[in-house]
């Protein structure tokens, strides 16, 4: 055990530091009487979730269903993101002519912060889970279309040379090289993807509808259950830290070949 | 250019002489005639790199190409391969125009250029794959030739585990599977540290020997042109023009200790001459 910590002594740091800083919020909430209704204390979030999760499967007052329902738009919107932006940005890095008619569009798109869209989705896709899923598609979907569309054009000359010695079709030399060379910054896209998606299924939430994370932040907001819209925050960050997770996980399975300087930063 | 003057060392006829005799019998494997490439810089500038090229290569030869940076080795190479085409002039392989890349041509390039992600006998059996060969023998032969080269053990390995000298050998093995008549090998071995790349001299001296290959190898060693040469093709600096063509004149059956020797010397010090009295290797 001891080389162990020797070796990564964050083991201890970081939940000596989580602790510091919960115990300090709790002695200093209590110690100064910081009205509940600013600022709680950590004790009575914990108390929050602990009523939240402790009500009947379904039940509109608790957690598990809004986190359901923001699961479930997070993971389409997803999905329907990064599949079209991967999609879109591999037909442009094939077809010369498609790719500089459309960047200056998409150039243009990218440079608008796309939640401001978020209401006229709901409008044009009501108030129901559709509109958040499209939502998070559309923010997830640029930041994968850019990711692979620079990726595919990161392929090393040498490496084309190499295919195009051996008379490699187009369709090998996408196969083989561009796509596998491509695929660090596609992960790199995906984990600001997924983030991204989390933030568009709330966003579209706020807007207006019947369930959701966002829509439960809203209404506790709205009748001072401040201990219940942090309990839900920690909920969101937890979420949003397993999807991370999860992506991470793949991508290492995935990209076991590739050094490590590309699973942490990304393009 | 002062080819048609040039007397090799041991008294042999000059390297003109002997192409046209070569090409007497049987013709030339690959015949370069007044070949130039202008490139068209990003500036708009036009930089000639090649200028009136003519050259025979003959079938079986071990031709080694001598000359500063810059002075469009690897232009030619590139040309030869297929992946460039000349401003002015051909090349005909066996009378026929080079105008793309062929099968009877395999490349090795400057740096090794595998595959991260593909082990050492996936990177080695990338040509049979893209050519839709017969798999099982192509494996049968890919295992062969990694044994050949002393990278038996590690046809599962990846290309991070593997050294320099590995990885040029796995990117040479490659190069082979597929067995081309003619090898094009652009300065494979620059990157790698003194005693490996005199190991890899030995080992694709034997390679050479033992296959029959055409061997087109661009150096900026002299040691190294001479050791593995045939014949020594010297290029002015840019724009490439050829100076002279050296015969080596030095037993087939070679090892290390033939650098040390006096006949080793006096090609070595007729190369650094040329390359004195047209500015030097850089």
């Amino acid at each position: 055990m001891k080389p162990r910590l020797r070796r990564r002594p964050e083991l201890v740091s970081v939940p000596v530091f989580a602790v510091a800083v919960v115990g300090g919020w709790e002695f200093v909430v209590r110690l100064f009487g910081v009205s509940a209704y600013v600022l709680p204390p950590p004790s009575s979030i914990v108390m929050a979730l602990a009523r939240g999760f402790n009500t009947p499967i379904g039940s509109r007052e608790g957690f598990l269903l809004h986190m359901g329902y923001t699961g479930a738009e997070t993971v389409l919107g997803f999905l329907m993101g990064s599949l079209t932006g991967i999609l879109l940005g591999t037909l442009l890095s094939q077809f010369q002519l498609l790719e500089k008619t459309l960047l200056p569009f998409i150039v243009g798109f990218q440079s608008m912060p796309k939640v401001a869209v978020a209401p006229l989705f709901l409008i044009w896709f009501g108030f129901g889970l559709e509109s958040k899923v499209l939502i998070a598609a559309l923010i997830t979907f640029f930041p994968l279309l850019v990711n692979s569309l620079v990726g595919l054009h990161s392929v090393p000359e040498d490496r084309l040379d190499l295919m195009r010695v051996l008379s490699a079709s187009r369709w090998q030399t996408f196969q083989m090289v561009q796509f596998p060379t491509a695929l660090p910054f596609v992960f790199a896209g995906l984990e600001l993807g997924v983030v991204y998606s989390l933030i568009g299924a709330i966003v579209g939430e706020f807007l207006g509808g019947e369930r959701g994370l966002g829509v439960l932040i809203m209404q506790m907001n709205l009748v001072a259950d401040i201990a219940g819209v942090f309990a839900a925050l920690v909920i969101l960050s937890s979420m949003g830290i397993l999807l991370h997770v999860v992506i991470r996980r793949v991508e290492r399975r995935v990209l076991f070949w590739a050094p490590r300087e590309w699973q942490q930063t990304g393009a | 250019m002062e080819t048609s003057s040039a007397q090799a060392p041991g008294g042999r006829p000059s390297a003109e002489a002997d192409a046209a005799s070569a090409g007497a019998a049987g013709g030339p494997l690959i015949a370069i005639r007044g070949l130039s490439k202008v490139y068209t810089t990003a500036g708009g500038d036009e930089v000639l790199a090649l200028e009136g090229i003519d050259l025979d290569i003959r079938p079986g030869e071990f031709l080694t190409v001598a000359g500063p940076s810059g002075c469009g080795k690897s232009t030619l190479l590139k040309i030869l391969a297929g992946l460039l085409r000349p401003t002015s002039g051909s090349v005909l392989l066996r009378g026929t125009p080079v105008t793309g890349p062929r099968r009877e041509i395999g490349v090795v390039f400057q740096s090794p250029v595998l595959l991260p992600w593909r082990t050492v006998l996936q990177n080695t059996l990338l040509p049979a794959q893209v050519r839709r060969a017969e798999m099982g023998a192509a494996e049968e032969r890919a295992r062969e030739l990694l044994r050949m080269v002393g990278l038996a053990g590690f046809e599962n390995a990846y290309p991070r585990e593997l050294s320099g000298g590995m990885e040029q050998r796995t990117a040479i093995t490659r190069a082979l599977l597929t067995d081309p008549e003619i090898l094009l090998m652009d300065e494979p071995f620059g990157a790698l540290d003194a005693m490996t790349r005199e190991a890899m001299n030995l080992e694709l001296r034997r390679i050479w020997r033992e296959s029959g290959k055409t061997v087109f190898f661009i150096t900026h060693s002299i040691p190294e042109a001479v050791f593995l040469a045939d014949r020594v093709l010297i290029l002015s600096p840019r724009p490439g023009r050829v100076v002279k063509i050296l015969e080596v004149d030095l037993p087939s059956d070679r090892d290390l200790d033939l650098m040390g020797t006096d006949r080793f010397g006096a090609h070595t010090r007729q190369l650094r001459a040329l390359f004195g009295t047209k500015g030097g290797i850089g």
